[in-house]
């Protein structure tokens, strides 16, 4: 769902249709969605109050195209600088969740000049210290359970994947996402082995927010990226499974206007 | 019609309720339950029966490959053919090797042809892509599976018959040189087949290259359909498909009255439909395994192969199994083979908890009873 003030279209990214929402005023704010880019985020419409926000799908993800050269979240990250480029924007806010936590931490290290600040919201990328659950073995219903805490956004959520085969169309974008997440994250399981050795190139402040009931990437996964980020700031979101800005808008809103301005 | 003997190799001696604590006879079923011991019997027991079938006068064995479940135990199928060779004189058909679960497809390339040229050029080659849930116990991603099988497929090939050394570049496998010793003996190289469940780019695929299309555990109707497919296929390539081209791999179970067969295979196929392929559907069908069309239709759908429950007396009905008399199971195929076309069988005498005294029964009355009525079937 894409808030009611951005306006998504596509855009040519040499020659990689991506499909970007972007609306608001203020200094500008690319936003990295999770594994699903059409999943309910209502975070967006408020942040685009106070910043010109700019949020894609993933090349391989949700309406943009296929990417052939992206086989990595390495890959991604090269192809969003190229977004960048496109879009012709020097110098951003960078925030991620989840999967696309790991792509904005990546695109970070390769281009810190660029990154302003960093806002990373449960993000995948880093090997977890806990066990956490293999989100590949979870059909819609049993992930929308999980990533959700809040019992009314849980209950919407659910609500919402189990309608889904009814929109062949939308099932068939949101299944496409979850095979374009197997190929990036299949193995090692949703993280980069290399990525903590590389992250001390990031120059830019950064805020780490993480879901306080996140069941999978459970808050202890904070700790590996604040070790390989000493400066970073923690912020846990207190009522919030893996998706914060979806089940506290305000409170996840109010982090990150407060870090960004 | 050319006759195959099949054999899963399935590890019996599960406790009875093995389900209950877990949906799945795959990837999370703890090894713990496996039995060295009793592993060891059952092999040298699985390994009698398929040299059975060569005494039976089959035209050949199969051999396939699953990992980590009690489904099956040859997660190396190309060990069990290397087996067979010394203990018996029919063609050995590898059904398949899974060639996306490999980052080596070179060393396909050299076991079959070292299998091909010890065996005096009795092998088969199939090609699979392994079942969803090995690429959840390989750590292969799912998404690439298909890409990943046309590519090896096209470097195994070439292995077999372009002059080495030459180099390799594609997008999954890289190698300076391609120069497998041995060769094969078959020349150009072992006969391809493609064991399939019927989807539309394998039937093409098989047809296109003229490989045999096997198809494994269907009700009749996907039979059909898939058979009907590979020979539009082939007509669109501009040649009429022979017989021989189609394949049907089965269980069946032969004994003296029809009563007598379903008391032996019920409880057998049960086990095996039930019990051993048993995993939830998203081990089954990992994302990216089949294109996000298929994997919407499949997942919307209830039941199937994998979800337990099934009414195996309903599954023989559909087609899935062939269960009677001798005059039963002869005129169910001869039916299947007027409607279908077929020139291959493969029939598989031991599935599930069947035992090896049914086994032996059933395969004698099949051999004796069945098969010579069958032969000259599809050989148009």
């Amino acid at each position: 769902m894409t808030a009611p003030s951005l306006v998504a279209d596509y855009v040519d990214v040499r020659n990689i249709k991506i499909w970007l929402a972007r609306g608001g005023d203020g200094p500008p704010l690319v936003y990295l969605p999770g594994t699903d880019p059409e999943g309910e985020d209502p975070s967006l419409e408020l942040l685009s109050q106070d910043f010109r926000v700019y949020r894609p799908h993933h090349p391989g993800f949700g309406r943009s195209d296929e990417d052939p050269a992206v086989d990595s979240v390495l890959d991604v990250a090269f192809r969003y600088l190229d977004l960048l480029d496109a879009l012709g924007l020097d110098r951003v806010y960078l925030a991620g969740l989840s999967l696309g936590g790991w792509m904005a931490a990546q695109v970070a290290v390769l281009a810190p000049n660029r990154i302003a600040k960093l806002v990373l919201v449960c993000p995948a990328g880093l090997r977890p210290p806990v066990p956490v659950p293999d989100l590949f073995t979870l059909d819609p219903v049993e992930l929308a359970m999980m990533i959700h805490h809040e019992p009314q956004v849980r209950r919407a959520a659910v609500n919402a994947v189990s309608e889904m085969p009814g929109d062949p169309e939308r099932f068939t974008r949101y299944l496409r996402n979850r095979a374009a997440t197997a190929h990036l994250g299949w193995n090692p399981y949703m993280h980069d082995p290399k990525l903590a050795g590389r992250l001390h190139r990031i120059g830019c402040e950064v805020l780490i927010i993480w879901g306080a009931q996140d069941q999978l990437l459970p808050p202890e996964c904070a700790l590996a990226w604040q070790q390989a980020l000493p400066g970073a700031r923690l912020e846990l979101v207190q009522h919030a499974g893996h998706r914060p800005q979806a089940e506290q808008p305000a409170a996840f809103t109010a982090l990150v206007r407060n870090f960004l301005s | 019609m050319k006759i195959f003997g099949f054999h899963l190799m399935p590890y019996q001696g599960l406790p009875a309720d093995h389900l209950e604590s877990t949906d799945s006879s795959w990837v999370t079923l703890s090894n713990t339950l496996f039995d060295p011991a009793r592993g060891h019997a059952l092999y040298q027991r699985y390994i009698s029966e398929l040299v059975a079938y060569d005494r039976a006068g089959f035209d050949g064995v199969c051999v396939n490959e699953h990992h980590q479940s009690a489904y099956g135990l040859m997660p190396s199928p190309n060990v069990i053919a290397a087996v067979l060779i010394p203990q018996t004189s029919c063609r050995i058909a590898i059904l398949g090797n899974a060639l996306p679960l490999r980052d080596h497809p070179l060393r396909v390339a050299e076991e079959v042809a070292m299998l091909d040229v010890i065996s005096g050029g009795r092998i088969i080659s199939g090609f699979v892509r392994g079942i969803g849930a090995e690429y959840h116990s390989f750590g292969m991603d799912p998404s690439m599976s298909r890409d990943r099988f046309y590519e090896a497929h096209d470097l195994i090939v070439a292995a077999w018959t372009r002059p080495g050394p030459f180099e390799w570049y594609g997008r999954h496998y890289k190698f300076r040189y391609v120069n497998p010793w041995p060769r094969p003996l078959q020349q150009p190289h072992p006969p391809i087949w493609s064991p399939s469940q019927g989807s539309t780019e394998t039937v093409d695929w098989a047809a296109r290259n003229r490989y045999t299309y096997l198809q494994t555990y269907s009700d009749i109707e996907t039979v059909r359909r898939a058979f009907d497919g590979v020979r539009a296929a082939a007509d669109g390539c501009g040649y009429t498909l022979p017989p021989a081209q189609l394949g049907w791999a089965l269980p069946v179970c032969v004994a003296t009255t029809d009563a007598a067969a379903e008391a032996i295979a019920l409880p057998a196929l049960d086990t095996l439909f039930n019990k051993l392929i048993r995993m939830p559907k998203d081990l089954f069908f990992p994302p990216g395994y089949t294109s996000a069309a298929s994997a919407a239709r499949i997942l919307a759908g209830k039941g199937g192969l994998g979800s337990g429950g099934l009414d195996v007396r309903a599954l023989i009905e559909r087609g899935f199994a062939v269960v009677g008399s001798p005059e039963t199971v002869r005129g169910r195929l001869e039916q299947y083979q007027k409607e279908l076309g077929f020139g291959v069988l493969c029939p598989m005498f031991q599935f599930g908890s069947l035992g090896h005294e049914d086994f032996a029964a059933s395969l004698t009355m099949f051999a004796e009873q069945v098969m010579p009525e069958l032969r000259a079937l599809g050989e148009a």
